[in-house]
């Protein structure tokens, strides 16, 4: 399916800003809650953060793709690197929560690969304003 | 995916870039595109005043690409250092992107005719349809 939004830049830190503000756009146009577009920009943020932290080897420039998309009251979020995929990494310079936020401020998360070996977060977000019932992972 | 070419003006120090922006629907892109190219000459440190000036280019733009770009949604890109900024348009016919320069019309021409310092169309990569370079200062040629 053809994204409503599709951004692709450098991966690197200070770009995740601008993806933030990309989604306030989006969120202006599809009068998306102001609450729920916290929680969307925290996890994209986070998401984002692990593609600029961990996806590729230091001082190599790779991209991000941010692509979102609104469909029967949810808004999806795919953040893709073509960088080396989710491993274990003993020497992380991070706390090691930024899934476990995501997973706790999406409706569902999905890590893997796609069909052309980008590595890829899939959060999706309910845009109904009743607290979600469940709250899990996937993928 | 290709990153697009580098103008000579665009340093490769302190350069930032959005190498693809493209939203499905046009209504989206105001928006959208206004937020990214701000947030882009503001990292740059661009003068308040170009930068309105570039959000006005980037609002007449919005009124007339998506109707002009066809079936297919024209992508943007946008890269900046302190001095030059460069915001491209691809995917568009050929007579849409002249349409859209057309001066003679108080419509995107007439504002880039204004506020740009220069406007070009080439033949875009794919070899589909046309590319649209607009060039911005962030100084007022004296």
């Amino acid at each position: 399916m053809t994204p409503d939004m599709e951004l692709a830049l450098p991966a690197r830190a200070e770009n995740i800003a601008i993806v933030r503000h990309a989604l306030g756009g989006f969120a202006e146009a599809y009068a998306i809650p102001p609450a729920k577009l916290s929680d969307i920009r925290l996890a994209v943020t986070e998401a984002c953060a692990n593609v600029v932290v961990h996806a590729y080897p230091e001082g190599e420039e790779g991209e991000m793709e941010v692509l979102a998309t609104v469909q029967d009251g949810s808004i999806t979020v795919r953040v893709r690197d073509w960088g080396h995929g989710i491993r274990p990494r003993p020497d992380s310079p991070g706390l090691g929560l930024g899934l476990s936020l995501i997973a706790a401020l999406a409706e569902t998360v999905q890590l893997g690969h796609d069909n052309q070996e980008h590595t890829e977060v899939t959060m999706t977000f309910s845009l109904s304003e009743e607290p979600p019932s469940t709250n899990g992972t996937g993928g | 995916m290709s990153v697009p070419a580098t103008s000579p003006a665009i340093g490769e120090r302190e350069r930032t870039v959005v190498t693809r922006l493209r939203v499905a629907d046009g209504a989206l892109l105001g928006p959208v595109l206004c937020r990214v190219v701000s947030m882009v000459l503001a990292r740059a440190d661009w003068p308040l005043d170009r930068l309105e000036e570039a959000l006005l280019v980037c609002d007449a733009l919005c009124a007339q690409a998506g109707e002009q770009a066809g079936t297919q949604q024209p992508t943007f890109s946008v890269q900046a250092d302190e001095s030059h900024a460069e915001l491209l348009v691809r995917g568009l016919q050929a007579q849409a992107a002249q349409r859209l320069l057309d001066h003679r019309l108080p419509l995107v021409g007439n504002v880039l005719e204004r506020l740009a310092e220069a406007v070009s169309i080439q033949a875009d990569e794919d070899g589909l349809g046309v590319c649209l370079t607009i060039a911005l200062s962030a100084h007022r040629a004296e």
